[in-house]
């Protein structure tokens, strides 16, 4: 009962203050929201053309268009300019003037890309349009060819080449393994369950500042001088700190669920993994608590907040991490967290599937919450 | 019957002998005054009555039972106020009470009954619901204690309970604390007021460096280091003669005059005094004003440890 009375009064004290409901609960909603639009939705690259309106230039500009791509019209030279320079457009083409008639009349013309330095999404877009120059030069020059050969007008070769059937060649392109990200899943269900590692344990790391408030302000050896054993004691504050987070963690799933529609996958397996987190979360959070100064459980939740947090790939995707980093990523336990939660959200997993995951995150846990144990009793003990 | 017994006990940091061999006992509704300097080790002495805190050497018994961290029978006799405000100020006054009541075994109808019982008792039942932040340091100071009587403690602790508290809230604790002991609750206190310790306690134990100087009462404590009461006389008439016959009475150690004003040294200023009035009546002299000062406890206390209390 009184193991009871200590949990859940820690759990009262968080979400009864309205800054830790932002923090705790509204945040995470925010942060999944928004990542999920970064990671996820309408992906195309947006290519703005330019200049001449002929038809040969409009037979270019169209050939720019594609799934990925989409053109878009811009009123002249000055505002295409504009909109790449402020990223609306990821990049822009301008057709001269004259390209229709010096393409009929077999002169070079010369097309302009406009790009902005360092956008990934320019870097494709670039690609892309020098491949569809190169192709649509390719059917002119035949046409040309064409023309000259069988005395044709060059618009009537034009339309003979480009209806031309010719055996080509072909890039056959298959796929190894699986997709990080398979088509077709919500970019919320990228987005969730890193967030709900990350702040999960950032609030176990904040509620280790409360336990070194109750010590510095006797509140815990007052506890202690009444008839409960130290063991429940430190049950009570441990059990508060895994109830905070097992709510929290809830409540995002639930959240993102009814908000986002995120499919958590297997039930048994999410929980499993939640509750372990939650463990660890609590495990590191009776270990910090159980420092000296505020000051210095503060700093030093934060910093194993974000940095395990980082380092672990709930902040960037840890598909993304170069080899060694994905590595280092691995002795985090946020990275065992998201691979579990990968497999299961992603890849449709069940929770036999994530054991592995599920075992280290599970010794990761024995580890932090002894250790976290020990340290709480013995500081309380020694009467500090 | 000592409702607190300790006896010989010690406690060591390293190499530094924090409690040295300190023994006393509380009886039932008597108050005990803990006097010491800073780093005495008062506080390492409640730390281990209060049972927080595992001793070295010696015993503590409570109501004849042997304590000790682990027993939570004895821990249960005990109510312990501490020197801090060891309170959850985002809480309310009543949820604080609440709380500390189920670590006690009080919950449901009897718990909601005694936390009515201590807030009434300390005087906050108007504020019961309101958020201990928002309270002022003596009405903090009050739901300290409240905490400490939630149990109806037997030996009732407290370790400077009136610190940086109004003069009104001083009062009320203290009022309180008389009370307490009124109905037979034993307790032990500690304090930097000198006059609070000549106002509640029976006994007094002045410890320094870790051992019990003296103990005892407040005259025991004042004839066991020789200090005498000083009577300071204004009169008419002839001053130097009534000297002369004062200085050949018993009890009386030494006279000095000084034109209308005289002073006399005496061991018991009140058992001297109707013989001085006599002898000054017979000799002429009217006596037209009368002060007498005894030696208090902070003069004792300098006495026993070169330091002031508040040092």
């Amino acid at each position: 009962m009184k193991v009871t009375a200590i949990g859940l009064l820690n759990l009262r004290r968080v979400f009864r203050d309205r800054a830790n409901i932002f923090f705790v609960i509204i945040t995470p909603f925010v942060m999944i929201f928004v990542m999920g639009l970064f990671f996820g939705g309408n992906q195309q690259l947006r290519l703005g053309v330019t200049g001449a309106s002929g038809p040969l230039a409009e037979r270019l500009a169209t050939a720019f268009d594609s799934g990925d791509v989409r053109v878009e019209r811009v009123g002249d030279a000055d505002a295409l300019r504009a909109d790449v320079e402020r990223g609306r457009l990821h990049s822009g083409v301008i057709i001269p003037a004259t390209y229709d008639s010096d393409v009929q009349s077999g002169k070079q013309s010369e097309v302009r890309l406009i790009t902005r330095p360092n956008d990934w999404g320019a870097v494709d877009l670039g690609s892309w349009v020098r491949t569809a120059v190169q192709q649509e030069a390719a059917l002119l020059k035949a046409a040309r060819f064409a023309a000259q050969e069988r005395g044709d007008s060059f618009d009537d070769a034009l339309r003979t080449v480009a209806t031309a059937t010719v055996p080509g060649i072909d890039v056959q392109v298959s796929a190894g393994g699986r997709a990080a990200v398979p088509s077709g899943l919500s970019q919320f269900a990228v987005s969730a369950p890193p967030l709900l590692l990350l702040y999960t344990f950032l609030t176990a790391m904040t509620t280790a500042i409360g336990l070194v408030q109750a010590r510095t302000s006797g509140v815990l050896r007052r506890m202690y001088a009444s008839p409960t054993p130290a063991r429940s004691l430190v049950a009570g504050e441990a059990a508060g700190r895994l109830i905070i987070s097992l709510v929290q963690g809830l409540l995002i799933m639930l959240g993102s669920a009814l908000l986002f529609g995120v499919d958590w996958g297997d039930p048994l397996g999410a929980a499993a993994i939640l509750l372990l987190f939650s463990l660890i979360g609590g495990g590191a959070a009776l270990l910090l608590g159980s420092m000296r100064s505020e000051g210095g459980a503060l700093s030093l939740g934060v910093v194993l907040g974000l940095g395990l947090g980082a380092l672990g790939g709930t902040m960037v995707p840890l598909e993304t991490f170069s080899g060694t980093l994905r590595t280092i990523a691995m002795f985090t336990p946020h990275a065992w967290g998201y691979e579990g939660f990968a497999e299961l959200v992603r890849h449709g997993a069940g929770i036999l599937d994530i054991l592995p995951q599920l075992g280290v995150l599970a010794a990761f846990a024995a580890v932090l919450f002894t250790l976290g144990v020990w340290r709480l009793r013995r500081v309380l003990v020694a009467g500090n | 019957m000592p409702i607190l017994e300790i006896t010989d006990l010690t406690k060591r940091y390293g190499d530094t002998l924090a409690v040295d061999g300190v023994s006393f006992s509380i009886d039932e509704g008597e108050t005990y005054g803990l006097l010491g300097p800073n780093g005495a080790g008062k506080t390492t002495t409640i730390s281990m009555i209060v049972g927080v805190l595992d001793r070295d050497g010696g015993e503590v018994r409570l109501d004849g039972r042997l304590h000790s961290v682990t027993n939570a029978e004895t821990k249960a006799l005990i109510g312990y106020v501490p020197q801090d405000l060891a309170l959850y100020q985002d809480l309310t006054a009543r949820e604080n009470l609440r709380f500390f009541g189920r670590l006690y075994g009080l919950a449901g109808a009897e718990g909601t009954r005694k936390v009515g019982e201590v807030l009434e008792a300390v005087g906050l039942s108007d504020r019961a619901n309101e958020q201990v932040a928002k309270f002022s340091g003596g009405m903090m100071r009050r739901l300290n204690i409240a905490i400490g009587l939630l149990n109806k403690p037997r030996l009732l602790i407290l370790d400077e309970p009136t610190a940086g508290v109004d003069p009104q809230s001083r009062n009320a604790i203290l009022n309180t604390v008389q009370q307490l002991a009124g109905e037979g609750v034993a307790v032990l206190y500690t304090t930097h007021y000198m006059e609070e310790a000549e106002r509640l306690c029976d006994r007094v134990g002045i410890v320094d460096l870790g051992r019990m100087k003296a103990e005892g009462t407040r005259r025991e404590l004042v004839s066991l280091v020789g200090e005498n009461d000083r009577v300071l006389l204004k009169g008419d008439g002839d001053m130097k003669q009534a000297a002369a016959v004062l200085s050949g009475m018993p009890d009386i150690k030494q006279v000095t005059v000084d034109g209308a004003d005289a002073e006399l040294i005496v061991t018991d200023a009140r058992g001297t005094l109707p013989g001085v009035f006599e002898t000054l009546t017979r000799a002429g002299v009217h006596v037209r004003s009368v002060e007498v000062r005894e030696p208090d406890l902070e003069a004792v206390f300098l006495h026993l440890t070169g330091k002031a209390l508040r040092d």
